[in-house]
C-alpha cells in the first residue's frame, strides 16, 4: 500500500476484508470510490487472483469508470502488476459484456445495436400514438369534464400521460423478465379485467416489434437479456463466476432488483465475494425504476457490514443539519409510513489527522429564506444574491474563487434560472440534462460534418479548423501563453489560431486551397505575404481536410469514427464519438433518404441539447466542479449527486416539489383530468403485479397503488432534500415559492429545519 | 527449378498412376509440391484438360494461377481450376434433363434457372416477408430481416453440404438448444420458411446452391452417364486444402478416387478455418484411407525457429495446456502499444516504412485484423498511401451498396431512366459527379448546385453556367462534364435497354475514358464489373419468369435499396498489384495460401479473434456432420468455450505457420470505438510476455 493513503478507522476495517459478503453504508463524502480502489489494489497485491481472473468493479456512471482506473493504478509502482487484474464497468456495460459473449442464445444477431433513450423515446411515442388512434381511454377520464375540455385533454394531455405510463410499464415488465409473449399468456389466463395492463401490453408489444425490426435492443433489454443468460446457462455463469472472484459494487443503493440479481448470480450466491457500498439515503431516481433503498438496507442487515460515517466534505453545521433531517424523518415525521425514508448512520466529521479536513464551522453559512416568493420573485432573489456574491470575489485569483451551484427540482426550473442569471450578465454552466462535454464533442463533430456537407463554404471551413485545434482553444481560455514556447516564431497558439481562422474565413474560393489547380493556389499566393508558421499551420490543416473529404463516401458511422480519431484524444470524447456514430448510423438506417446534411442537422440537435442524448450510463462523462471555480453551475438535484460546491442554493423547496403526504399536498403524477385523481402509471404497474401474482389474496384494487405511489414519492423527495443539503461544503441557502397556482407552502421538512436552525 | 526438398521431389515425380495423400502444417511446402506436380504432369505429356485442380474456395488457387496462366504453357487445352460448387453447377446445367423430373421439378421440360446468393435472397424475401409481417414469425429474435433470409438460406446449404434432408433443420437445431424457452419457436419458423422456399424453387425450376448440390449428389452423381463424363474428362486430380472443403465434396472425391489415374490430395492438419462455413476436416482426413500412400511433411520452409517457438508458446497459453515456454520468442514478436487507436495505426505505418526502407519487399508485409471495417481499412490505406507504400486489400464481405463506385453508377442510371421516378438528392449528384468526373467534392458540388434539376431529373449544359463559375470549375472539368451530360441526354432519347447493358455502355463509352473516374482505377473497375455481373445474374434469374410490367432494372435498384440483395459481395479476390502490402482480415489471408515475412496483428484485444459470428437462426456446429446426434445432446457453454479456444489456437498457429520472421501485435488501450478490449488472444500474449520477463 502506498503511504499516501491514510485510512480512516472505518476504512481500516474495510481493508481487512478477505472474502464473503460485505455491506457498507457510507455517508455523503465518505470516499467510497477511494476505499473500493484501495480494496481492489489490496486484493490484487495479496495475490488473491488466479489465472485469467479479474476483480469486477461495478459502478453507476461511465465517468466513475475512469475515476477507478486512475485511482487503482496509483496503488502500484509498476502498472503492469495490475494489468488485466480488474475490470471496471457500469451495470449496463457489464450487461453488454455478458450479452456480447453469447448473443445468439438470447435471440440477438451478431450486429445487434443498442438504441439510446432518445431513439427509444421516439419509437415508444409512435407506439403510443398508434394505440391512441385505435383505442380510447375515456373510462379513466374525469366524467365531469365537458366535451371541449375533454377533447383538449385528449389532444394535449393524453399522449404525454400515456407515454410516461408506457415507459414505466415497459421498464417494469422488462425488470420482471416478461416478454410481450409471456405477458400475453398471462393476460389471457387472467380472470379479472385489467385494462391498464392490456394497454401497457399493446404498446409494449408494438414497441418491441419496432426494436426487432431495427435489430436493436434498449438499455433495459441489455439488463434483462444478461440476467436471462445467467439464469439459463449454468456453465456460462460458472465460467463468469470463475473470471470474477471478487465483485465490488459502488452506488449500490441505485441497483434495481434485476441488477442486484445479476451481481448475486455472478458472485456465486450467498457465499460469494461481493462487497456493496452505497448510501441508502441517497437513493434518488429521476424516472421510474424498481430500485429501492430497501434492497441495499436488507443486504446490509443480513450480511456482515461496516458503516462509513466520516466525511470531510461539509462544515460541521451543514453536517448537523443533514443529521437533524435524518433524525426528524426517522422519529417525528407526521406520517409514520414515511419514517423509513432516511436511516442512520449519522455523518461525523473526520478525525484530526485526516488529510481532508472539514471546512471550519460556520453556522452563519446556512440560511433558510422564509420569504413568500412567487416563482418569478424566487428567481430574481436568488439571481440577485448570486450576482452580489460573484461580484464580491471577482478580483480574486481563480484558485481562490469558490465553487457555486444552484440546485433545482426540475429541468424546466433550471432553464428559467439560467435565463434569470443571463439577464444579470452571468453566464452559468448548465448541468441540466446532457453535460457540456457531450455538447462540446457533439458540437465539434457537427461542425466538421457541416463543413463536409458543404465543402466550398469558407466560413464552415474556418469553423472546422477551430474544431481541429480545439485543444489549443480550450487550453487558451485558462492559460493562453503556455504552449507558445513550443512553436517556432513569435506566435502563441492562441494568436496563431485566431489569425489562421480569420484567413480561412476570408478566403474567396475554397477549392483553391483544398484542391488547387494551376496557378491559383491560395497558399502559395498567401505565402508571399504571410509568416511561415501560418503557412505551415494551414498546410498541416489541409492534409487533414483532404483526408476528411476522401472519407465522405464512407457510411456515416465510419465517417464519424474517422473524424473522431483525428480531432479527439480524450477517452470520453472517443467513447462519445462512438455513441454518436451508432446513433447516427441507426438514424441513417431508419431514414434511407437522409444524407450528410440531414445527419448533420440531427447531430446539431444533439449538440444543442434540444433533445437529450444519453449514452451507456445515466450520466455522460464526469463533471468536475473544481474546474469551474468562480462560475455558477445550474443543475437538477438529481444530477448533483456525487458533486460538491462551496456554496449551494436550493430552490423551490415547497410542498408541491417536496410533499409530505399531508391533506393539502398535491401530487404531480395525479392528473386533474383523470377520474379520482388516479396515478395511472402506478395503477398500471399494480395491474402488472396482480397479473404476475399467484396468490389469490393479491388482487388488484383500484386506487391503492396511487396511495402507495404517493408514499414512495414523498420518501424519495426527502432523500432528494438530503442529497441537496449534503452538496454544500460551506454555504447553503434554501428558498421556496408559492407555485404556479399561488397556493403552495414551504415543504414541511423545510419548516422543520428552519425552526431547528433558529432554536440552535 | 526451385530449391525443392527430397520429399517434395518424391511427391512431384511420383508415377502417373499414384494416389497420394500429403499432410503437414502450413509452410511445409505442400502447395509448392502441388504446383510443381501439375508442371510435372504437363511435362510428362499429360493433356492439360485432363487435370482437375480442386480447392474449397477460389482464392486458394492463387499460387497455381501463375503456372496455369503462363503464356508458354503446353498445348492440349487447359487445366480446369474448380470448386465443388462450380463443378456441381456445370453438371446440373449440362445434365438437367436427367435430373429434373426425379428431383421433383414441376416443369422439367423447361430450362433450369440458377440462383446466386442474392437472387436466392430476393426470392426468400418475397416468401418470408409476409410471414413476418402478418403472422408474427421470428418475433423473439432481434435481427435485421435480411439476416433472417440469409440464415434460412444458410440452413438449407448446410443440410445439403452435410447430407441430411432439409426437413430436419428445425428439429436438429431445436434438439441442441437449451436456455430461454421463448427462443425455441424460431427454429420451427425457420423450418417452415425453408420448406416454403424449397417448394417455390421446385415449382419454378429455380436452383439455389443447396438444391444444385442435392440434385448432383442424390441424382446426377449416381447416373452412369454423368459419372462417365466426369471420369473420362478428368484423369488427374490435384486437391489442395482438402481440410477446408465441405463434407459432400469429400464424399464425391472418395468415390471418385478409384477411377482416377492419379491424385494428389493436400491436407493441412492444423487448419480447418472454414468450419463455420461448413468445412469438415474430419471427412477430409478420411480421404487418406483411400489413397495408396500417406506422406507427412514436417519441416517448415517458412517459419524461423523463433516463430515456431512463439507459435508453441501461444498455443500453450491459449489452450491452458501447461507451462508457457517463452524462450526465444522475444525476437519473433514486437509489440506496438499506444493509448489511442489512431496513434497505434500511425506507429504501425512508421514501422512498415522502416521495414520497406530496410529493403523488405512490400508483399512480404501483411496487416491483419480479425475484422476489417471500412473505417479501419480506410485509416490504414490512407496512411500507407501518404507514406507512398503500395497496398492492396481484399474485401470479401463488403456490400456493393456501400461502394462509392456503384453508388455513382446507380445515381447516373437514375438520371438516364426518368420513368423509374427515382429522384436522387443534390448531394448524391455531387458525389456521383465527383467520382465519375474524377474531381474534388467542392467543384462537384459547385456544378451540381447549378446544373441539376431534381424534379425533371435533368442536367443542364456547361455552357449555361456563367463564365466566372466556369473558370472556378475549370474548363478541363467542364469538358468532361459536357461529355457525360450529352451522353446521358442521348441515352434518354433512345430505346430502353437492360440495366446491365446500360452500365456497360456508360462505363465503356464515358467513365473508363482518360480523365474520368474509372480510368485506370482498378478498384472501381472491379466494383463496376461486380455490379454489372450482379444485375445480369438478377436479370437472367428473373427473365424466364415473365414478370409482366416489371422493369427489372428498377426492381433491382429497389431490392438494393431495401438491402435484400446487399448480401451481394465483392469478389475482389485477386489483386492486380501483388507487390504491395496486404491489408486483410486474418481469415482472408489464411485462405490465400501464401506466407509473409512480417505480420502486423491489429487489435489483439478484440474478441473477434476467437468468437464466432452470432446467428440466432442457424448453428455451424450443430448443423455439421460431426455433431453427435445422441438424443439429449445439447450445445453447451463448455462446447462454446472449447470451440473458442480451438478456433483461436488454430488461427494463431495458422498465421504463424505463414510467418517467416516476426509478428507485430499492435495494441491500443482503447479500441477504435474508445472502449477497452481484452480478449483471449491478448491474454495469451500477456502470459507469453510475463514468462519472458520471468525467464530474464
Amino acid at each position: 500500500m502506498t503511504p499516501a493513503f491514510t485510512p480512516r478507522p472505518s476504512q481500516e476495517q474495510i481493508l481487512r476484508y478477505t472474502g464473503g459478503r460485505l455491506g457498507i453504508a457510507a455517508v455523503p463524502g465518505a470516499g467510497k470510490t477511494h476505499i473500493l480502489s484501495a480494496l481492489a489494489a489490496k486484493l490484487i497485491q495479496e495475490g488473491r487472483l488466479g489465472d485469467d481472473q479479474e476483480i469486477l468493479i461495478v459502478t453507476l456512471v461511465n465517468s466513475a469508470v475512469d475515476n477507478f482506473e486512475t485511482r487503482i493504478k496509483r496503488f502500484f509502482d509498476n502498472p503492469l502488476q495490475a494489468l488485466y487484474k480488474y475490470r471496471v464497468r457500469t451495470l449496463h456495460g457489464l450487461a453488454h459484456d455478458i450479452v456480447r459473449e453469447k448473443p445468439a442464445s438470447v435471440g440477438l444477431d451478431e450486429r445487434f445495436s443498442i438504441i439510446d433513450e432518445r431513439e427509444a423515446g421516439f419509437i415508444r411515442r409512435e407506439s403510443v400514438n398508434a394505440w391512441l388512434a385505435s383505442h380510447s381511454l375515456d373510462d379513466y377520464l374525469d366524467p365531469a369534464l365537458d366535451n371541449s375540455k375533454r377533447d383538449w385533454v385528449k389532444r394535449q394531455q393524453l399522449p404525454d400521460l400515456l407515454d410516461s405510463l408506457a415507459l414505466a410499464f415497459i421498464r417494469s415488465a422488462k425488470d420482471r423478465l416478461l416478454t410481450p409473449e409471456k405477458l400475453r399468456q398471462q393476460l389471457d389466463a387472467s380472470f379479472s379485467p385489467l385494462p391498464l395492463a392490456e394497454l401497457g401490453y399493446a404498446i409494449y408489444a408494438d414497441y418491441q416489434r419496432a426494436l426487432a425490426y431495427r435489430g436493436a435492443v434498449d438499455f433495459d433489454d441489455l439488463i434483462r437479456l444478461a440476467l436471462t443468460l445467467l439464469e439459463n446457462d449454468n456453465e456460462f455463469r460458472e465460467r463468469l463466476q470463475y473470471r470474477y472472484p471478487f465483485i465490488l459494487e459502488d452506488e449500490a443503493q441505485d441497483s434495481s432488483k434485476t441488477q442486484e440479481r445479476i451481481l448475486s448470480l455472478l458472485s456465486g450466491g450467498e457465499y460469494g465475494n461481493w462487497v456493496r457500498v452505497g448510501d441508502p439515503n441517497q437513493a434518488i431516481f429521476e424516472t421510474f425504476t424498481t430500485a429501492s433503498p430497501e434492497l441495499l438496507r436488507a443486504f446490509i442487515r443480513e450480511n456482515p457490514s461496516v458503516d462509513m460515517p466520516e466525511s470531510g466534505r461539509s462544515q460541521p453545521s451543514v453536517l448537523a443539519l443533514a443529521n437533524h433531517l435524518i433524525d426528524w424523518v426517522m422519529n417525528s415525521h407526521p406520517d409514520p409510513n414515511v419514517r423509513t425514508a432516511l436511516s442512520t448512520p449519522y455523518i461525523v466529521p473526520v478525525p484530526e489527522n485526516d488529510p481532508q479536513q472539514n471546512p471550519p464551522d460556520n453556522p452563519e453559512g446556512i440560511k433558510f429564506i422564509s420569504t413568500k416568493y412567487t416563482p418569478e420573485q424566487e428567481l430574481e432573489a436568488v439571481a440577485k444574491s448570486i450576482k452580489g456574491f460573484v461580484d464580491s470575489f471577482a478580483d480574486f485569483p481563480i484558485e481562490e474563487q469558490p465553487t457555486i451551484a444552484v440546485l433545482v427540482p426540475r429541468n424546466q426550473r433550471g432553464v428559467e434560472m439560467v435565463n434569470a442569471l443571463r439577464q444579470r450578465d452571468i453566464e452559468p454552466i448548465e448541468l441540466i440534462s446532457s453535460t457540456s462535454e457531450t455538447r462540446a464533442a457533439a458540437g465539434a463533430l457537427s461542425h466538421l460534418l457541416s463543413y463536409l456537407s458543404e465543402p466550398g463554404n469558407a466560413r464552415k471551413l474556418a469553423k472546422a479548423y477551430e474544431v481541429w485545434r480545439r485543444d489549443w482553444r480550450e487550453k487558451g481560455v485558462e492559460n493562453s501563453e503556455v504552449e507558445s514556447g513550443k512553436l517556432e516564431g513569435n506566435y502563441s497558439t492562441t494568436q496563431l489560431l485566431n489569425y489562421s481562422t480569420a484567413l480561412l474565413r476570408r478566403m474567396a474560393n475554397v477549392e483553391n486551397f483544398i484542391a488547387p489547380q494551376n496557378a491559383n493556389e491560395w497558399l502559395s499566393i498567401l505565402s508571399e505575404s504571410e509568416p511561415v508558421q501560418v503557412i505551415e499551420e494551414l498546410t498541416q490543416f489541409r492534409v487533414n481536410v483532404q483526408r476528411w473529404l476522401n472519407a465522405v463516401t464512407l457510411p456515416i458511422d465510419q465517417l464519424i469514427l474517422t473524424l473522431a480519431q483525428d480531432v479527439f484524444s480524450s477517452v470520453s470524447d472517443l467513447a462519445l464519438a462512438n455513441k454518436l456514430a451508432l446513433v447516427l448510423r441507426s438514424a441513417a438506417d431508419d431514414h434511407a433518404d437522409w444524407r450528410l446534411p440531414e445527419l448533420t442537422a440531427e447531430l446539431a440537435v444533439i449538440a444543442k441539447n434540444e433533445r437529450r442524448f444519453i449514452g451507456f450510463s445515466d450520466d455522460d462523462s464526469g463533471f468536475d466542479p473544481e474546474k469551474h471555480r468562480g462560475r455558477v453551475v445550474v443543475t437538477t438535484m438529481h444530477k448533483a449527486k456525487g458533486l460538491e460546491w462551496d456554496r449551494v442554493y436550493m430552490m423551490s423547496v415547497n410542498n408541491y416539489d417536496f410533499p409530505s403526504n399531508m391533506p393539502n399536498d398535491r401530487f404531480i403524477s395525479e392528473k386533474w383530468f383523470i377520474r379520482g385523481g388516479l396515478d395511472l402509471a402506478a395503477e398500471s404497474l399494480a395491474q402488472l403485479t396482480a397479473l404476475e401474482s399467484t396468490s389469490e389474496y393479491d388482487w388488484y384494487e383500484e386506487g391503492a397503488a396511487t396511495m402507495r405511489s404517493r408514499l414512495d414519492y414523498v420518501k424519495e423527495r426527502l432523500r432528494l432534500l438530503y442529497v441537496g443539503i449534503t452538496r454544500a461544503k460551506r454555504d447553503l441557502i434554501v428558498t421556496w415559492n408559492t407555485g404556479r397556482q399561488g397556493e403552495a407552502t414551504p415543504s414541511l421538512a423545510m419548516s422543520e429545519l428552519m425552526g431547528w436552525i433558529e432554536g440552535e | 527449378m526451385l530449391n525443392l526438398s527430397l520429399l517434395q521431389r518424391q511427391i512431384i515425380e511420383s508415377p502417373l498412376h499414384s494416389r497420394l495423400f500429403v499432410t503437414g502444417m502450413a509452410g511445409t511446402g505442400k502447395t509448392t509440391a502441388g504446383v510443381e506436380r501439375i508442371r510435372f504432369l504437363l511435362e510428362q505429356g499429360v493433356p492439360a484438360d485432363s487435370i482437375l485442380l480442386l480447392t474449397p474456395q477460389r482464392t486458394l488457387q492463387e499460387p497455381y494461377l501463375e503456372l496455369l496462366e503462363s503464356p508458354n504453357r503446353m498445348a492440349g487445352g487447359e487445366v480446369t481450376p474448380a470448386t465443388i460448387g462450380g463443378l456441381v453447377r456445370r453438371m446440373c446445367d449440362l445434365f438437367w434433363s436427367f435430373a429434373a423430373e426425379q428431383a421433383g421439378f414441376l416443369n422439367p421440360e423447361l430450362p433450369p434457372i440458377f440462383l446466386t446468393l442474392e437472387t436466392a435472397q430476393y426470392y426468400m424475401a418475397h416468401l418470408v416477408r409476409p410471414l413476418i409481417e402478418e403472422q408474427g414469425y421470428f418475433e423473439s429474435v432481434t435481427i435485421h430481416r435480411n439476416r433472417i433470409y440469409s440464415q434460412i438460406i444458410d440452413n438449407l446449404n448446410k443440410a445439403a453440404i452435410v447430407g441430411f434432408p432439409h426437413t430436419e433443420i428445425g428439429t436438429r437445431l431445436d434438439s441442441a438448444w437449451f436456455g430461454d424457452p421463448a427462443q425455441r419457436n424460431v427454429y420451427a419458423d425457420a423450418q417452415k420458411c425453408a420448406n416454403l422456399f424449397r417448394q417455390h424453387c421446385l415449382e419454378n425450376n429455380l436452383l439455389d446452391f443447396s438444391l444444385q448440390l442435392e440434385v448432383f449428389t442424390n441424382i446426377l452423381w449416381h447416373n452412369q452417364q454423368v459419372r462417365n463424363h466426369l471420369t473420362q474428362s478428368y484423369r488427374h486430380l490435384i486437391y489442395d486444402n482438402a481440410e477446408e472443403d465441405i463434407s459432400c465434396s469429400h464424399d464425391i472425391i472418395r468415390e471418385w478416387l478409384p477411377d482416377l489415374d492419379s491424385a494428389l490430395v493436400l491436407y493441412d492438419q492444423a487448419a480447418g478455418y472454414r468450419k463455420f462455413l461448413g468445412g469438415d476436416p474430419t471427412s477430409g482426413w478420411d480421404l487418406s484411407r483411400h489413397c495408396e500412400e500417406v506422406i507427412e511433411m514436417n519441416e517448415s520452409f517458412v517459419s524461423s525457429g523463433n516463430v515456431i517457438q512463439l507459435s508453441n508458446a501461444l498455443t500453450t497459453a491459449i489452450t491452458h495446456t501447461g507451462e508457457v515456454d517463452s524462450q526465444g520468442t522475444e525476437t519473433a514478436m514486437e509489440f506496438i502499444v499506444s493509448h489511442f487507436h489512431p496513434q497505434m495505426l500511425d506507429e504501425v505505418t512508421t514501422k512498415i516504412e522502416m521495414l520497406v526502407a530496410n529493403g523488405v519487399p512490400p508483399d512480404e508485409i501483411v496487416v491483419l485484423a480479425p475484422y476489417l471495417s471500412d473505417s479501419l481499412r480506410f485509416s490504414i490505406s490512407n496512411r500507407l498511401e501518404t507514406a507512398e507504400i503500395p497496398w492492396r486489400s481484399n474485401r470479401p464481405s463488403r456490400s456493393l451498396r456501400d461502394e462509392p463506385a456503384s453508388k455513382t453508377l446507380l445515381t447516373l442510371a437514375a438520371l438516364a431512366h426518368p420513368q423509374w421516378q427515382v429522384h436522387p438528392p443534390k448531394f448524391d449528384i455531387a458525389h456521383a459527379l465527383m467520382f465519375a468526373l474524377n474531381t474534388d467534392l467542392i467543384r462537384a458540388q459547385l456544378i451540381s448546385e447549378i446544373v441539376y434539376g431534381q424534379r425533371d431529373l435533368r442536367l443542364s449544359t456547361f455552357d449555361q453556367i456563367n463564365p466566372e463559375t466556369q473558370e472556378r470549375i475549370t474548363y478541363a472539368l467542364g469538358e468532361r462534364y459536357s461529355i457525360l451530360q450529352t451522353w446521358l441526354e442521348e441515352v434518354r432519347g433512345s430505346e430502353p435497354m437492360p440495366l446491365d447493358f446500360f452500365l456497360r455502355k456508360l462505363f465503356g463509352e464515358v467513365l473508363s475514358q482518360p480523365g474520368f473516374g474509372f480510368h485506370e482505377n482498378l478498384d472501381s473497375v472491379r466494383v463496376a464489373a461486380s455490379l454489372v455481373e450482379s444485375i445480369k445474374k438478377f436479370r437472367t434469374a428473373m427473365e424466364p419468369l415473365n414478370l409482366n410490367g416489371v422493369d427489372l432494372g428498377q426492381e433491382y435498384i429497389e431490392m438494393l435499396k431495401d438491402g435484400v440483395i446487399a448480401a451481394l459481395y465483392l469478389e475482389s479476390w485477386r489483386s492486380e498489384d501483388k507487390h504491395a502490402v496486404l491489408v486483410a482480415p486474418a481469415y482472408t489471408f489464411l485462405m490465400m495460401n501464401r506466407p509473409a515475412a512480417f505480420q502486423f496483428w491489429l487489435d489483439p484485444g478484440s474478441d473477434g479473434w476467437s468468437q464466432r459470428v452470432s446467428q440466432p437462426l442457424t448453428h455451424p456446429y450443430v448443423l455439421s456432420r460431426s455433431w453427435d446426434e445422441t438424443p439429449g445432446r445439447l450445445w453447451l457453454d463448455a462446447d462454446e468455450a472449447a470451440n473458442e479456444i480451438e478456433t483461436l489456437s488454430r488461427l494463431t498457429s495458422g498465421l504463424l505457420a505463414r510467418c517467416r520472421e516476426k509478428i507485430f501485435p499492435a495494441l491500443s488501450d482503447l479500441g477504435a470505438a474508445g472502449f477497452e478490449q481484452r480478449g483471449a488472444l491478448l491474454k495469451a500474449f500477456q502470459k507469453v510476455l510475463q514468462n519472458q520477463q520471468a525467464e530474464q
